[in-house]
C-alpha cells in the first residue's frame, strides 16, 4: 500500500468496464474521486474533486466518436499536473501525436486489453500520475513499423531495439530490466549505446527520454 | 324519331319498325353530359389554346427541322473532314434547343408537364465536346421529334384546320350572296363532299340552310379532331422530348446503388458498434477479473479465497453474457434461421415476436439468398415495429409468390397512425428497409389509417 493514495477519476462509457475498473482500483488502495460516463460529468467531477490522474475512454457519448482525446487535450490545457491515461479498444497512431505534440508528461495511451494484466497496468497508472508516459507497445509498434529511420534503426542490435521500444513506452531502466530480465547496469549500458548511435541528447529524465525517442521515430 | 318514354326507354323507330332501347339513369345522364360537353366545346378555351399551340409549335418544328436538316446533310457531305463533324455535332445540339421549345411551348400552353431531359455534358476539349454531342441521345431523339412532328403538323393543317376553316366558311357562306363572296370551302368538306356544292348558283334556300348546318357540325367536330392531332403530338413530346428512359433508369440504378453502399456501410458501424460497446467491452472485464484473480492466487500465503471465487463467478457470468451478445450480433450479420429456408426463418421469427403472429406461407420456389435475407430482416423489422409502437395485441404475417413476385404483408390490429419517417427504432430502421427494398427493384407501401390497422405490404421480385 501506497502511503499517500493515488486520487483516479474514470470517464469510461460501458458501465461493465467502469465497475470492473473501480473495483480493481480500489482494491489496489487507489481512492475513485468519481466514475462517470461521459465527459461533460468527468468535467465537473473534476472541478469538485480534483484527482491526480484521469482515465478517459477515447469514445464517448454523444458522437461515439474521438471525444475523450479532445476531452483530454482540454483538460491538460486547464489542469496543470493532471495525469491523463487514454484508454481504447483500438489504438490510432495519429491520437497518439496529436497527444504528444508537445509533452509527454503525465501521459498515457493504452489498450483497455492491457487491465487485464493487473499488474502492469497499475504500475503505468502510478507513472502516470506521477508525471511519466505510459504508451501502449501497439502504438510503438506502429511507430516502429511507420519511420523513416530504417537505416539508423538497423545499427542496432536486437536487444538494443527490444530497450528502444520499452524505453517509448515510457519504462523507466529498473522497468526495463525487469522486463528483460537483465541487470539495471546493462539498460544503462544499452540505453548508453542506443543514444549514441542515433546521435540522440542524452537525457537522465524518463519523459525527456521518451519524447526523444518519439520525435527520432516520426521524424 | 328518339322519343323518351316515362321509364328512361328510349323507342327508336328505324325504317318503319319500332325498338326500345333501354338506358338506365345514369346513362342516360352521362348521354346529357356528353351531348353538352360536345355543344359547349368550341366556346371554351381549351381548342383554341391547341389551335394556337399547333400553330407555334408547329412553326419551331417546322423552323427547326429546316435548319437541323440543312445542317446535317452539309455536316454528313463534308463528314470526312472535322469541319463536317464539328458541323453535323452542331445539328444535334440545335435539335436539343429546339426540342426544348417544343417542350417549353407544350407546357406552357398545354400544361402538358413533361421532364426537362438530363442536361448536356460536354467531355474535356473540343474532341470531347465533339464526341458528347454526337452520342447525345437527347440531341438525336430531338432530332426523331423534328422529323416526326413536321409530317404531323402538314397533316394536322390538311384535316383539322382545314375543318376549323370549313366550319366558318360554311358558315358564312348562306350569307355572302350567290356570286361566290366570302372565304371559299376548299379542306375537308371539299373532299367528303367533291364537285364543289358549296359554290351557289340558285340551288335555292334550302341548299343553303344544308351547307349551313354542315358549318355547325363542323363546328363542333373540329375541337375533336384537332384534339387528337395535339394528343399524337402530347405522346411524342413525353417519349421523345423527355428524359432518356436509358438514361432514367442508370439514375435509379445508381441511387438504389448508392443506397445499397450506405445501407451496408450504416450496417457495418452498426455491428462495430455492437462488438465494440458489448462484447469487446464484456471481455475486457472479463480478462480484467481474471488477471485480478490470478494476482491474488499468487501470493499463496494470503490467498483471499471468497474474493477469488467471487471474480471468478463474475467473470464465468460475463464470458456467458458475452457469448449470448455474439450470438446476437452474428445473427443481425446473417440469419442462421434462413440456412433451413425462408419460411423455417419466418416461423422462427414469429415464434420468438413479443406481439402473438400468425404466419402463412406459400412458396413454390425458394427465392435467391439475396432476397430471402432481405425478405427476413423485413419480418423481423416490422415484428420489431408492431412489438415497440403499434400497442397491437396480434400480429398477421403472410409471404406468398404472386407471379414473379414475393409479396410479403405484415399486419397488426394496433392503433395505426404509422409514417414511414417515423416508423423504426432508428434511423437504420424502416428508412433502411426502404433502401433494401428499392436495391433490388422492390416496393414497400405502408397503409395505417388513425386508430388502425397497419398494413405493410412488400413486394420483391424473384427473378431479377
Amino acid at each position: 500500500m501506497m502511503p499517500c493514495a493515488l486520487r483516479v477519476a474514470i470517464a469510461e462509457d460501458s458501465a461493465i468496464l467502469r465497475d470492473g475498473l473501480v473495483q480493481l482500483l480500489v482494491d489496489r488502495g487507489f481512492v475513485i474521486t468519481g466514475a462517470v460516463g461521459d465527459p461533460a460529468a468527468l468535467r465537473s467531477s473534476i472541478a469538485q474533486n480534483p484527482p491526480d490522474v484521469a482515465v478517459i475512454d477515447i469514445r464517448m457519448p454523444p458522437t461515439f466518436t474521438d471525444e475523450g482525446l479532445r476531452l483530454a487535450l482540454e483538460l491538460r490545457a486547464r489542469h496543470e499536473g493532471l495525469g491523463i491515461l487514454l484508454f481504447s479498444q483500438y489504438i490510432e497512431t495519429r491520437y497518439a501525436a496529436d497527444l504528444l505534440a508537445d509533452d509527454a508528461t503525465g501521459i498515457g495511451y493504452l489498450l483497455k486489453d492491457r487491465v487485464a494484466d493487473v499488474k502492469d497496468f497499475v504500475e503505468a497508472l502510478e507513472r502516470v500520475a506521477i508525471g511519466g508516459t505510459a504508451l501502449d507497445p501497439e502504438v510503438v509498434t506502429q511507430l516502429l513499423g511507420a519511420t523513416r529511420r530504417t537505416d539508423s534503426l538497423s545499427v542496432l542490435t536486437t536487444r538494443e531495439r527490444e530497450v528502444l521500444a520499452l524505453m517509448a513506452e515510457g519504462r523507466s531502466n529498473g522497468a526495463i530490466a525487469s522486463a528483460l530480465v537483465v541487470s539495471e547496469g546493462a539498460v544503462e549500458k544499452h540505453v548508453a549505446n542506443i543514444f549514441a548511435k542515433l546521435d540522440l541528447p542524452v537525457s537522465e529524465n524518463d519523459h525527456r527520454r521518451v519524447l526523444a525517442v518519439l520525435r527520432f521515430l516520426e521524424s | 324519331m328518339v322519343e323518351q318514354a316515362e321509364d328512361s326507354e328510349v323507342r327508336v323507330r328505324v325504317g318503319g319498325r319500332e325498338m326500345s332501347l333501354a338506358l338506365s339513369e345514369e346513362q342516360l345522364t352521362a348521354l346529357k353530359a356528353a351531348t353538352r360537353r360536345i355543344l359547349r366545346e368550341p366556346f371554351t378555351g381549351r381548342p383554341w389554346a391547341e389551335l394556337a399551340f399547333y400553330f407555334v409549335s408547329g412553326g419551331v418544328a417546322v423552323l427547326g427541322l429546316a435548319f437541323v436538316g440543312v445542317t446535317m446533310v452539309t455536316g454528313v457531305a463534308l463528314a470526312i473532314t472535322f469541319f463536317g463533324l464539328g458541323i453535323l455535332a452542331l445539328s444535334v445540339r440545335s435539335a436539343r434547343g429546339f426540342g426544348g421549345w417544343n417542350r417549353g411551348l407544350a407546357r406552357a400552353m398545354l400544361g402538358e408537364d413533361v421532364e426537362d431531359p438530363e442536361p448536356f455534358v460536354g467531355r474535356h476539349g473540343f474532341l470531347g465536346w465533339l464526341q458528347s454531342s454526337l452520342r447525345d441521345r437527347v440531341g438525336w431523339r430531338a432530332v426523331g421529334y423534328l422529323a416526326l412532328k413536321v409530317p404531323w403538323t402538314v397533316l394536322g393543317f390538311l384535316v383539322a384546320v382545314s375543318l376549323w376553316w370549313d366550319a366558318f366558311a360554311c358558315l358564312l357562306r348562306p350569307f355572302s350572296g350567290s356570286n361566290g363572296g366570302g372565304p371559299p370551302v376548299w379542306g375537308l368538306a371539299r373532299v367528303v363532299f367533291p364537285g364543289n356544292p358549296f359554290v351557289f348558283d340558285g340551288q335555292g334556300f334550302f341548299h343553303g340552310l344544308a351547307v349551313f348546318v354542315l358549318g355547325f357540325v363542323f363546328l363542333f367536330a373540329a375541337p375533336w379532331v384537332m384534339r387528337g392531332f395535339v394528343n399524337v403530338d402530347r405522346l411524342m413530346i413525353r417519349g421523345l422530348l423527355g428524359p432518356d428512359p436509358m438514361a432514367t433508369r442508370v439514375r435509379t440504378l445508381e441511387q438504389a446503388r448508392t443506397q445499397t453502399v450506405d445501407a451496408s456501410a450504416a450496417t457495418l458501424r452498426r455491428i462495430e458498434r455492437d462488438l465494440h460497446d458489448g462484447t469487446q467491452a464484456q471481455l475486457v472485464a472479463l480478462a480484467m477479473r481474471l488477471g485480478m484473480a490470478k494476482e491474488k492466487l499468487e501470493d499463496a500465503d494470503t490467498v483471499d479465497l471468497v474474493r477469488v471465487r467471487e471474480l471468478v463467478d463474475e467473470a464465468h457470468r460475463g464470458a456467458k453474457e458475452a457469448i449470448a451478445e455474439l450470438r446476437d450480433i452474428a445473427r443481425g450479420i446473417h440469419p442462421p434461421a434462413l440456412d433451413i429456408g425462408l419460411e423455417g426463418a419466418l416461423a422462427t421469427l414469429a415464434a420468438r415476436s413479443a406481439v402473438p403472429t400468425d404466419l402463412t406461407v406459400d412458396l413454390r420456389a425458394r427465392p435467391t439468398p439475396a432476397i430471402e435475407a432481405i425478405a427476413y430482416f423485413c419480418v423481423a423489422e416490422l415484428l420489431a415495429n408492431v412489438a415497440q409502437h403499434a400497442h397491437a395485441s396480434r400480429a398477421i404475417v403472410s409471404c406468398a409468390q404472386q407471379g414473379t413476385w414475393l409479396r410479403l404483408v405484415v399486419r397488426d390490429d394496433g392503433r395505426g397512425g404509422a409514417e414511414l419517417s417515423r416508423l423504426g427504432s432508428t434511423s437504420s430502421g424502416l428508412a433502411g428497409l426502404t433502401d433494401r427494398v428499392h436495391a433490388v427493384d422492390g416496393r414497400l407501401t405502408l397503409v395505417s389509417p388513425g386508430g388502425g390497422p397497419t398494413v405493410v405490404t412488400v413486394d420483391l421480385p424473384l427473378a431479377p
